[in-house]
């Protein structure tokens, strides 16, 4: 189970633009997918023979399909402003996890097969064949990329290697490259209904304990419901907060929070997950199939309302494609966006008055917030612009005494990842995770000793798990940490009125 | 009719009909090929107008870029914003009468200290290309060719100062290409070298990068509204998937 | 990559995890752990086998809460909380104790 050793980098105070190492990380490549997961997915088990000429194929059909791959092939004047942008290259050296690096590995073959320039004179526009050692660079640099978007926003022509990295995998997956982790989770999806395979009988378990939890906790019978038909609201959540710490202890606080506001809410059993590892992989058809499970619980438990629970890409494909994917949602009641954070929800309630906290609860903590990437750069809260920033932001200032921001150019639109996003939570991809995470920690380690932060909340369940791991990694304790609505839940006044 | 007349005025029509045609091509592309899913970055405007006003404060100002590596964008908007004094300067040969904004004093002026902007600009970019490693690593043959392309036109238009041409003839060339009624063109070398150059830049721009004029405003992360919840958003293919 | 466990090779996946659930016995355990550099006591036992049992009514390994629930349950609340799991299963009770129970790696954002 040991991870292969690798050099640890040196947490600084300030953080460096290093120099460029190439091929520094061309060893990383994930476990590949086998063909189990891959025919799930409507993929091919292997390497197909005629490979070339069907992922050329492939191309040329997303490049009709998608505007921003085409305009991006294109439009890139080799600036080099993204350069110092990703978190991977800051962590790895690496030139080709530099944003624009990334992306030359495709731009390069799409020049050579779809421009002129590239067709007759290759060398003069970097233009190359696409030969096994591409793809395998494709594979092991487009499985580098966490798709944060934090290089789009710099970006002067608002290029998002997301995109790109999305492409190419579902390039490689028309061919038979996939990768392991998320194919054979967005299977179990379509097959159990969550990324861990959690059948319903042992959630209804969980959830059961859940109750006898907080029960014990604080003499309240908060419920924890499970497919009760008829209720107001569905609570759609990542599975993590069925199974992992801390992401339990939010799902603790969703329930408190609905509890006291006297809501009727229930999870579901079939949509038992927020995540759509679809969108990791750049697969349109599989990301729609996930989504409609969402739709399809919604309208068999007869719900007035869909909120998220916290999850950072669940609440980009919510956000910001739900209604493409699987809408329209006219069967829900209008007077609420379709759908809802639950920090939309949380705030909504801070906001008018029926949420009181006795902030106390929350005094063994000094917190700062981390920007999840997709929250931050791929979606809103409460469509005022930067909404996404403030109110998870005022949802801990109003449950703690204590609250520091980091660096601001580390955080909001600037947000770093924190190594782990974009199908990349992998134990096979440790070495990358812990060094794309350094960006974050450095941010993190100028707060603990300028301001004694003691814990960082966040609101993605990538973020939580791989930050129990990069946590630990880089000298600070495990459990630092926490889930926003672990705040919300500790400080929450509750009182005993039934439902 | 002299050869060079002949030779410059047909790659004149050749170059014009690449550069409009082939733009107007990109451009159709780019507007047909559909944008499935809704992709703005922050801060994302929730209307269209807010959207134009993102889009002008991007072309005009380079805001994203200021954000990000101030260096290139003080090089590169010295250079660009050269580019358009330069381009108003020149408009006096290709407008008849002249227009009178052009004749200005002060547009000419402009258009001639833009020269040596222009060139401080480029210059920077080119070193920052050379000198800092991530650049250097990134660049192809034709990222510093394109460059040097743009010295060239820039340091043979400036030459041309001390190695006058005949502009009365030249205006009467232009203008005689706009009409259809060719005059002949004065054959200096600085001329036709800086007059060759700009041909070039012309024939290359649709195949080349620099599609990143027209390509910033299809950019879908920049011409999007934040509007996902509100409206529902579907491209055509994606429809078909659910019938 | 198979592993030899009492002169039968069982076949193993990329990570380590058997591959298939019943070729378990107490030795695949025992082998496993000795590779980690971990010496299985009564009290990894423990929790190995209520993870077996716990799979074998759900198809699926407990959550780190119900499992932490059950070992304060049996073994005392001291010893009812992660961090104890922990000092047993360094690399985590859910992946590393779950390899050595026989059961397939949790999967997801966990």
């Amino acid at each position: 189970m040991a991870v292969k050793e690798f050099e640890k980098p040196e947490l600084k105070e300030y953080s460096d633009v290093p120099l460029l190492e190439k091929k520094a990380t061309a060893h990383l490549a994930p476990f590949k997918s086998k063909e189990e997961f891959q025919s799930s997915l409507g993929y091919p088990g292997e390497l197909v023979d005629n490979w070339q000429d069907a992922a050329l194929d492939k191309m040329g059909d997303l490049l009709k399909k998608y505007r921003s791959l085409r305009v991006y092939l294109d439009s890139c004047i080799q600036c080099g402003a993204c350069t110092d942008k990703c978190h991977y290259y800051l962590g790895t050296k690496d030139p080709s996890n530099m944003p624009v690096g990334r992306q030359n590995l495709l731009r390069s073959v799409y020049r050579r097969y779809f421009t002129l320039p590239g067709k007759y004179f290759p060398k003069l526009v970097g233009a190359v064949d696409l030969t096994k050692e591409v793809l395998d660079d494709w594979y092991s640099y487009y499985h580098q990329c966490s798709q944060c978007r934090r290089c789009a926003v710099f970006c002067p022509m608002g290029i998002d290697t997301a995109e790109i990295s999305m492409a190419a995998r579902e390039i490689m997956d028309s061919v038979g490259v996939g990768q392991k982790y998320c194919n054979e989770i967005i299977g179990k999806v379509h097959k159990i209904g969550n990324n861990l395979g959690l059948p319903e009988p042992a959630l209804a378990d969980t959830l059961e304990g859940l109750e006898e939890d907080v029960k014990d906790e604080t003499d309240i019978d908060v419920k924890y419901p499970l497919d009760q038909k008829d209720s107001d609201i569905l609570l759609v959540t990542p599975s993590a907060d069925f199974f992992a710490e801390p992401h339990v202890d939010g799902l603790i606080g969703y329930g408190k929070v609905f509890h006291q506001a006297g809501l009727s809410w229930t999870l579901s059993s079939h949509a038992s997950e927020a995540a759509n590892f679809g969108m990791f992989i750049g697969s349109y058809a599989n990301m729609r199939k996930l989504a409609m499970r969402i739709r399809e619980a919604a309208l068999d438990l007869n719900v007035k309302r869909i909120v998220f629970g916290e999850c950072g890409h669940a609440w980009r494909v919510a956000y910001s494609f739900l209604n493409t994917l699987a809408g329209p949602f006219d069967f829900l009641d209008p007077k609420y966006p379709v759908p809802q954070h639950i920090c939309e929800v949380t705030y909504d309630l801070i906001q008018k008055n029926v949420l009181q906290f006795d902030k106390s609860a929350n005094d063994d903590m000094v917190v700062t917030y981390h920007d999840s990437c997709n929250v931050a750069r791929a979606s809103n809260m409460g469509d005022v612009i930067g909404g996404q920033f403030t109110i998870p932001r005022d949802i801990i200032k109003a449950t703690t005494n204590h609250f520091y921001d980091m660096d601001e150019s580390t955080i909001k639109e600037k947000t770093f990842c924190c190594g782990g996003g974009g199908g990349l939570l992998t134990d096979d991809l440790m070495e990358l995770r812990m060094k794309g995470a350094l960006p974050r920690m450095e941010a993190l380690k100028r707060v603990v000793d300028d301001y004694g932060v003691t814990h960082m909340a966040a609101i993605c369940a990538i973020c939580k798990s791989q930050f129990s791991k990069a946590l630990g990694y880089y000298g600070f304790e495990i459990d630092q940490i926490i889930s926003l609505h672990q705040l919300v839940g500790n400080a929450l006044i509750m009182n005993k009125k039934e439902l | 009719m002299s050869l060079v007349t002949i030779i410059y005025g047909s790659l004149f029509y050749f170059a014009t009909l690449i550069l409009f045609a082939g733009i107007a091509y990109r451009i159709y592309e780019y507007a047909t090929i559909p944008a499935p899913l809704k992709i703005p970055t922050p801060p994302a405007p929730k209307t269209k107008r807010g959207v134009a006003v993102r889009l002008f404060r991007e072309v005009v100002f380079f805001e994203s870029l200021f954000h990000s590596a101030k260096w290139t964008w003080l090089f590169g908007w010295l250079f660009h914003f050269a580019l358009l004094l330069a381009f108003f300067r020149h408009l006096r040969y290709a407008t008849d009468p002249v227009w009178f904004w052009v004749s200005w004093e002060i547009v000419q002026a402009a258009g001639h200290y833009a020269a040596y902007m222009m060139l401080l600009g480029l210059i920077g970019l080119l070193v920052r290309r050379i000198f800092v490693d991530r650049v250097r690593h990134i660049s192809a043959p034709s990222d510093y060719l394109i460059l040097i392309l743009i010295i060239g036109i820039a340091l043979s238009g400036l030459m041309m100062k001390w190695y006058p041409t005949d502009i009365f003839a030249l205006k009467q060339f232009i203008i005689g290409l706009i009409y259809f009624s060719w005059s002949e063109l004065p054959s200096d070398f600085m001329l036709l070298l800086h007059l060759g150059l700009v041909l070039l830049l012309m024939i290359i721009f649709p195949y080349s990068k620099l599609l990143h004029a027209p390509g910033l405003f299809f950019s879908p992360t920049r011409n999007q509204t934040d509007t996902a919840r509100d409206s529902r958003h579907i491209a055509d293919w994606a429809r078909k998937l659910e019938s | 990559m198979p592993i030899e466990v009492n002169g039968k090779s069982l076949e193993v996946d990329e990570e380590g995890y058997l591959s298939n659930l019943n070729d378990w016995e107490k030795d695949v355990a025992e082998i496993m752990a000795k590779e980690d550099g971990i010496d299985l006591g009564d009290d990894h036992w423990e929790i190995i086998n209520f993870l077996r049992e716990y799979y074998e009514e759900y198809q699926i390994a407990p959550a780190v809460r119900v499992l932490t629930k059950a070992v304060g349950k049996k073994l005392g609340k001291d010893k009812g909380n992660s961090k104890y799991l922990y000092e047993l299963f360094p690399y985590g009770p859910g992946k590393q104790a779950c390899k050595f129970a026989g059961l397939p790696k949790p999967t997801g954002c966990v």
